[in-house]
């Protein structure tokens, strides 16, 4: 990283990765489903095309299996400038009703601008928030694609970055805000904050502090399904680092092997922390290591919403009708550091000079922003009109603005509510206090 | 100002890396595996210790292993049964992806083969705090007392940068397996200074932080940083206090601890872990075996996951204020 290109102009920087510099600078592209011009990389040749309805599709060498990575890599895994207009998951897309094309716009403008909101607070203090953040910025696609997919009564198991799966699955931005301000009114009542916000009354088996929990949740859910007979779905949300986890394999091959109707869908934002994933996956792509057992995998530009769904309602399809999982791999990146805001500011997109990584290679992936492209997909092909765009911008914009209120105006949780809620009918005791009751006066 | 220069010189994780970079040099064989906490220090005079840089990727994790805790123990295990001296370092809330490999593996190999295996094996957990906004998983202190209840382990909590260095040493050279627990809230404030020289702390002994007459009380890492702030003002009600940091839980210093309740006849036990089966449970109860007609009293954070808002945490936590006022009713209680 030069010092020349971070004096550079954000602007200029990000017109160079547009159109007149993305393919030039950037060596290859992570194609979509639809898009056809991806060479098939998949280990096991047949298990793409017909056999799944579905093709499993990719036009990189894959962001794995490379110990040599650095910082900046990540410039050759952007996908193209623009969403395909046409093909299998573009005509997927396009066959809904304007009212949903919209929705899928919302959600992932919801969650965009609550996240930004969030991390201009952090970033100005005067509310005095406390506790990590993990901004799922830059990812919506996936979460948007994904739930678009799902019914209401489907159940998902997020992550710590799992916000925008929460607004995906309607959560409710008041008290998502509140529970970010640990008031009473949030979520989870101030007990659980940003890593564990959840609401169980729309299948969101919980965000989750621990790297690599939604497996088990996901499965036992469809499990449970299965038991009852009823034809939900379950999906597992999950990162590359997560991947590592020897409750990844675990789960898809018994999800394999039980016929579970859950659905595996990873978020390869190309990093864990700070470390990239082409250090800590010996494989091309993740997916590449469940490929043995047989099952669909596909690997998606995670920044096409397109793509997502399309990949999405294939899996839901299949699992529905009892055929048992689906991996879905979505390349993305993250904006933002692994946690909290450091090298970010009020008002602007990204993190900037964050060590593990370039300024170049983020401004990049925000040159590919799966808002913007999906905006500009909409609009080019004339599904929707900007000022049905503009109308859904200002109402999410007021609707976060509310939000913001309600957590400010909520009241802080009672300090002796601490004991509560660790079982269901008995407080635990005081035993921080000599006398259990408190300190004597 | 010599002085001051020497204590702010090395910070907590220098001297700890010290020590491995030490073990490591004169030992080939030993190896010191990780997930992302990449072994990397600088002294203000610009001296670096690069662990992953000096001693290569089959010794160390280079830039950070994946997010296996399950490999990074396992792996540890292995070198170390095989002869290899061995580090494996968690983050705090995957620490107990670990425990099915230390529990059936590490703490009972020697025993099974009838003596024949030797594990020297470290688990370093970088430990969790009780601070505000993280929430349940990554909230957890107390886990020395799972580990000290089974077979075959010992257990250090150091409380400060000295006794993490010595511990550290210690530890290594231990022919058996050690669980060190890294507190995150006792590396800040002021430190005592650290020799560049290895050097070891035994297991087994104790450290009277201060010596008093009237109360004992026991904390080790994290509690010892709320001990110590309430120290002043437990002497400003008139109570001579005898503050003992046992560093090593297992093997326990049993023979201070019940020396210092001999002469004050009363115990506060303060326990950051959960209360139920704490570790400062059993303090209580092998000095209680030993001085009888003593009294006693443990403060511990109730059995509940530590919540998100700093509200509830605070009233949670065995602060400060809660260790005076029960040092001040545990002494009223006897004297009444």
């Amino acid at each position: 990283m030069s010092e020349e290109t971070t004096m550079m102009d954000r602007r200029t920087l990000l017109k160079m990765m547009g159109a007149a510099g993305a393919s030039a600078t950037v060596l290859s592209a992570c194609g979509s489903p639809s898009s056809g011009t991806g060479q098939q990389l998949s280990s096991t040749t047949g298990l793409t095309g017909a056999e799944f309805g579905q093709s499993v599709d990719l036009a990189t060498s894959g962001p794995g299996g490379n110990k040599n990575w650095q910082p900046g890599d990540a410039l050759k895994f952007l996908p193209a400038e623009r969403i395909p207009t046409s093909g299998p998951a573009a005509d997927r897309l396009a066959s809904l009703p304007g009212e949903r094309l919209l929705g899928f716009y919302r959600t992932m403008q919801a969650s965009r601008v609550w996240e930004s909101t969030m991390k201009d607070l952090f970033l100005a203090g005067d509310d005095g928030l406390y506790g990590a953040f993990h901004a799922y910025i830059g990812e919506e696609a996936i979460a948007a694609g994904v739930m678009g997919a799902l019914r209401d009564d489907d159940y998902i198991a997020s992550t710590h970055r799992g916000h925008g799966h929460l607004i995906a699955k309607g959560g409710d931005l008041n008290r998502m805000s509140a529970e970010i301000f640990f008031k009473a009114n949030g979520y989870n009542k101030g007990y659980g904050g940003s890593m564990h916000i959840t609401d169980m009354s729309k299948g969101i088996l919980g965000m989750n502090g621990i790297v690599g929990a939604s497996y088990y949740m996901a499965a036992g859910a469809g499990l449970r399904a299965k038991v009852r007979g009823t034809d939900q779905v379950a999906v597992a949300f999950f990162g590359d680092g997560a991947s590592a986890s020897p409750y990844y394999f675990s789960a898809v091959r018994s999800a394999v092997n039980e016929n579970i109707p859950v659905i595996f869908v990873l978020e390869n934002n190309l990093q864990y922390m700070g470390v990239p994933v082409a250090r800590h996956s010996p494989t091309k792509f993740v997916a590449d290591y469940t490929k043995g057992l047989q099952i669909p995998h596909h690997i998606v530009d995670g920044n096409d919403v397109t793509a997502v769904f399309d990949a999405a309602s294939a899996a839901v399809d299949r699992a529905r009708a009892g055929q048992g999982p689906t991996v879905i791999e979505g390349i993305t990146y993250r904006w933002y550091d692994h946690a909290g805001f450091s090298g970010a500011r009020i008002g602007e997109d990204g993190a900037m000079r964050i060590p593990y990584r370039t300024d170049e290679e983020v401004l990049g992936w925000i040159s590919r922003d799966p808002i913007t492209r999906y905006r500009t997909w909409l609009l080019d092909k004339g599904l929707v009109t900007e000022a049905d765009i503009d109308a859904v911008v200002a109402r999410v914009r007021d609707e976060v603005d509310a939000s913001v209120e309600f957590a400010r105006n909520g009241s802080e949780p009672d300090a002796e509510a601490g004991v509560s809620h660790t079982f269901a009918e008995s407080d635990a005791v005081r035993t921080q206090f000599y006398n259990r009751k408190g300190i004597a006066t | 100002m010599a002085e001051q220069a020497l204590r702010i010189r090395k910070s907590y994780g220098y001297a700890q890396l010290e020590a491995v970079a030490w073990e490591m040099r004169n030992d080939p064989d030993m190896v010191y595996y990780y997930e992302y906490q990449v072994p990397i220090s600088a002294l203000p005079t610009g001296e670096i210790l690069d662990l992953a840089n000096e001693f290569g990727p089959d010794r160390t994790s280079g830039s950070g292993w994946p997010i296996d805790e399950q490999w990074i123990v396992g792996a540890a295990i292995g070198a170390a049964t095989a002869g290899s001296k061995a580090i494996a370092r968690l983050p705090s809330m995957a620490q107990i992806y670990a425990v099915e490999y230390v529990f059936n593996q590490a703490g009972k190999i020697r025993a099974m083969t009838g003596g024949q295996a030797n594990m020297p094996f470290v688990l370093w957990i970088d430990g969790s705090s009780r601070g505000r906004g993280s929430a349940g998983q990554h909230t957890d202190v107390g886990a020395e007392a799972i580990y000290a209840n089974l077979p075959g382990l010992k257990v250090v909590c150091p409380s400060n940068s000295y006794d993490a260095k010595g511990l550290l040493h210690t530890a290594i050279r231990d022919p058996d397996p050690v669980v060190y627990m890294d507190y995150p809230e006792v590396r800040s404030g002021q430190q005592p200074d650290v020799p560049d020289d290895p050097y070891e702390i035994t297991l087994g002994q104790a450290a009277i932080r201060q010596e008093g007459t009237d109360l004992t009380i026991v904390a080790w890492a994290p509690a010892t940083v709320d001990v110590r702030r309430a120290l002043p003002e437990i002497a400003n009600a008139g109570i001579s206090a005898e503050f003992i940091d046992p560093r090593s839980l297992k093997p326990l210093d049993v023979e201070t601890l019940a020396r210092s309740v001999e002469k004050t006849g009363r115990l506060l036990v303060v326990d950051h872990g959960h209360y139920t089966n704490g570790f400062g449970s059993h303090v209580i109860a092998e000095v209680a075996q030993a001085v009888p007609g003593a009294r006693y009293a443990k403060i511990a954070f109730p059995d509940v996951p530590g919540p998100g808002s700093g509200t509830m945490m605070e009233w949670l936590r065995p602060d400060a204020p809660k260790i005076v006022d029960a040092a001040k009713q545990l002494v009223r209680a006897q004297s009444a």
